[in-house]
């Protein structure tokens, strides 16, 4: 068995396409996912606004809108208001927000309301949406001081004015239950995906070596020397299964180094990434040695990894998907790895905490491992005859 | 060394519908190489694999080295060496990392290894190109390398199934050296082939197999004599090749193969003449003309009333 073990090594090792796939492929996907995600929630949303009214109010009401975190200003010339108008009908612009002449004097006035123009492009309501909210808060700030400012006008006190305005329902944000985590940032929840993600190839890898070895008569003669079978099966799946926990420790490494991605409690780390590699593995050698060929191998292994990571949650949290999604993904194992591995680094979760994840990994990889020791009399036979 | 090493006794084998094995009978004495000579399809690599092991018979005996493969394979196959049609051997390793891999199945101990494999290098004439990778080789090396591996245990019986399908003549020579030089270690080899001239310069006794069946089976000079008589091969020029062939005293049977005719006959300077005589007064032109010593080829003709490569 050692003999097989030490030559599937040699063969993971010599293939410089094994190095890619396992290795340097996720690596450039948690770079590529990890620098567009990191950014989201940090960049600031552009307010293109034409001032027409050129008063000390308009100005204000603008400045109100620069103060907002995350809201940064962008003044266009008047002079250019038409063809601003034609940008945004032409998705080249967002949105554009126009304070008429007059502005500031309808407002003072108070007679009627002031009108402000928001022009917006209905494809990109994500940016706009929030420029509007702010404007209007703004706005009812404005409405608000007006309020406060006739009911002084009645002799009620400021106290009183102040309980009048105040919120009927104010909202308390709780955060830090238990071991919650402080802030959530999309690479902890790329690093964890990715690295499930890829660990669910080595399907592709283990299904090609089965294969490989059974159609170029490889087994055959591997059967003809004093090998047993059943070593012949171990020795296959070990050389894969230590790959895919090179895979996982480098990736994560790789994670923790680059994006600074906490790792918690290493020894429960150790857990899933083990529980992880027997459970793809396992599932490997059972697809191995049950599909037809090539073809049917690698179209049931891209299914199972990449469909898998989809409903599983690796992309996304599942919090953000449909709940049909959301329940399809709890019978992929890829689901329960991503949780696991979450817990551990973001809730600073311990082996006692995760047991049902590391129990159901098992259940799947120990799955995988009986059908492939059921099938693999039928694969001799296939071969030989 | 005339003990029996291996026998054969009414092996059957059925793939589905297709029956490949129907009742093969042979024996193989020790120390000598044997041919299993017989068309695609005739059973050869079945019987090779119930040798081995790999596969159980449906119905029959065989015993090899005095031991039953389907009850001890383990033992078996540890006392022989098996080299199938196909070249199995990993391209990405170097011919040292491959024979070191089949060294260690087969239970060399480890010290042992690194000489062996050295020896066997040398056996097959690459002792410089141990280190290069298989996948750098010519077909004909990576033949060498495929029957290298099945040589490190020093194996009692060596298995050989077709292996110069598809190789230089050099190739071929070097693999016929490597046969002979195991036979005079006492060695004994099975030899599967459906090349009939292979048979004629290695082995000293065979058995030709058609349709799962030993149609014939004894010493090279046994099987030739099956067929008693012997023929006459002749061939006309193009002007005269729609002329049909005049009855011949002596002519037992005239059957067309090439480009003419053969001619069967217990007397062939009879015939010889007689057709001289024809084609003179006939004036037909000779292309060829010739007397044909019995090979294993006109043996299966005979008996088959096939080619051996059909």
């Amino acid at each position: 068995m050692l003999s097989i073990v030490r030559k599937e090594l040699k063969l993971l090792l010599k293939g410089k396409g094994n190095f890619f796939f396992l290795i340097l492929m996720p690596m450039i996907f948690i770079c590529l996912f990890g620098s567009v995600f990191s950014s989201v929630g940090k960049s600031t949303v552009k307010v293109n606004y034409v001032d027409l009214d050129h008063t000390a109010t308009s100005q204000q009401f603008v400045h109100a809108i620069g103060q907002v975190k995350g809201f940064a200003l962008r003044a266009q010339p008047s002079s250019n208001l038409t063809s601003d108008i034609q940008q945004v009908a032409d998705g080249k612009l967002d949105s554009l927000l126009v304070i008429p002449s007059g502005f500031g004097t309808t407002l003072r006035a108070g007679e009627k309301p002031a009108e402000l123009r928001f022009y917006v492009d209905p494809t990109a309501a994500s940016v706009t949406g929030p420029i509007e909210s702010v404007v209007n808060e703004i706005a009812n700030q404005y409405q608000t001081k007006r309020v406060a400012a006739a009911l002084a006008a009645t002799g009620a006190g400021p106290a009183k004015v102040q309980r009048i305005l105040q919120p009927s329902v104010q909202v308390q944000e709780i955060q830090r239950i238990g071991n919650q985590p402080s802030s959530f940032n999309m690479v902890d929840q790329v690093v964890p995906g990715y690295t499930v993600m890829f660990a669910f190839f080595i399907l592709m890898s283990m299904m090609r070596s089965f294969i490989g070895e059974k159609e170029s008569g490889m087994l055959t003669r591997l059967l003809s020397t004093p090998l047993r079978p059943l070593a012949y099966l171990v020795g296959m799946w070990i050389p894969s299964l230590i790959a895919v926990l090179v895979q996982c420790v480098v990736l994560l490494g790789f994670g923790h180094a680059v994006y600074g991605v906490h790792l918690g409690d290493l020894g429960a780390m150790a857990a899933v990434v083990l529980c992880l590699g027997i459970c793809g593995t396992g599932i490997g050698l059972a697809i191995s040695l049950l599909v037809r060929g090539e073809n049917q191998g690698r179209s049931i292994s891209m299914l199972i990894s990449i469909g898998g990571a989809a409903v599983g949650g690796l992309w996304l949290p599942t919090q953000l998907m449909p709940h049909a999604v959301q329940v399809i993904g709890r019978v992929t194992p890829q689901y329960w790895a991503q949780q696991a591995f979450q817990n551990v680094m973001m809730r600073s979760a311990h082996i006692g905490d995760i047991w049902q994840s590391l129990a159901i990994l098992l259940a799947f990889g120990a799955a995988g491992l009986l059908v492939a020791v059921w099938r693999f009399p039928h694969f001799v036979r296939s071969a030989t005859h | 060394m005339n003990d029996t090493v291996l026998e054969v006794q009414d092996l059957h084998k059925t793939y589905g519908k297709t029956a490949a094995l129907q009742g093969a009978t042979f024996s193989v004495q020790a120390g000598s190489c044997f041919g299993l000579l017989g068309p695609n399809g005739a059973g050869k690599s079945t019987t090779m694999k119930v040798l081995t092991g790999i596969i159980q018979p449906d119905r029959g005996e065989t015993r090899v080295l005095g031991l039953r493969p389907d009850r001890e394979p383990g033992a078996v196959r540890k006392r022989i060496g098996y080299v199938p049609q196909e070249i199995t051997l990993y391209d990405k390793l170097s011919a040292r990392d491959n024979l070191a891999f089949f060294g260690e199945l087969y239970g060399v101990p480890r010290a042992q290894l690194p000489q062996r494999i050295r020896e066997v290098l040398r056996q097959i004439g690459l002792e410089n190109r141990g280190g290069d990778l298989v996948g750098s080789f010519s077909g004909g090396m990576k033949r060498r390398v495929n029957i290298a591996a099945a040589l490190l245990h020093h194996p009692q019986l060596l298995i050989l199934d077709e292996p110069t399908v598809g190789i230089d003549p050099q190739s071929r020579n070097h693999i016929f050296g490597i046969i002979r030089s195991l036979k005079q270690d006492g060695v004994t080899v099975i030899y599967s082939t459906h090349y009939m001239e292979e048979v004629e310069s290695l082995c000293d006794h065979l058995a030709i197999l058609d349709h799962g069946r030993v149609i014939a089976e004894g010493s090279l000079h046994d099987v030739l004599a099956l067929q008693t008589g012997q023929a006459v091969y002749v061939e006309f020029d193009a002007a005269s090749a729609s002329r049909p062939l005049p009855s011949l005293p002596g002519v037992r049977r005239t059957t067309s193969q090439g480009g003419g005719f053969l001619l069967e006959t217990d007397d062939p300077v009879q015939c010889i003449r007689a057709l001289l005589d024809w084609a003179a007064g006939q004036a037909v032109n000779l292309c060829a003309i010739e007397m044909v010593r019995p090979s294993l080829e006109s043996v299966f003709l005979s008996l088959t009333g096939t080619n051996l490569r059909d």
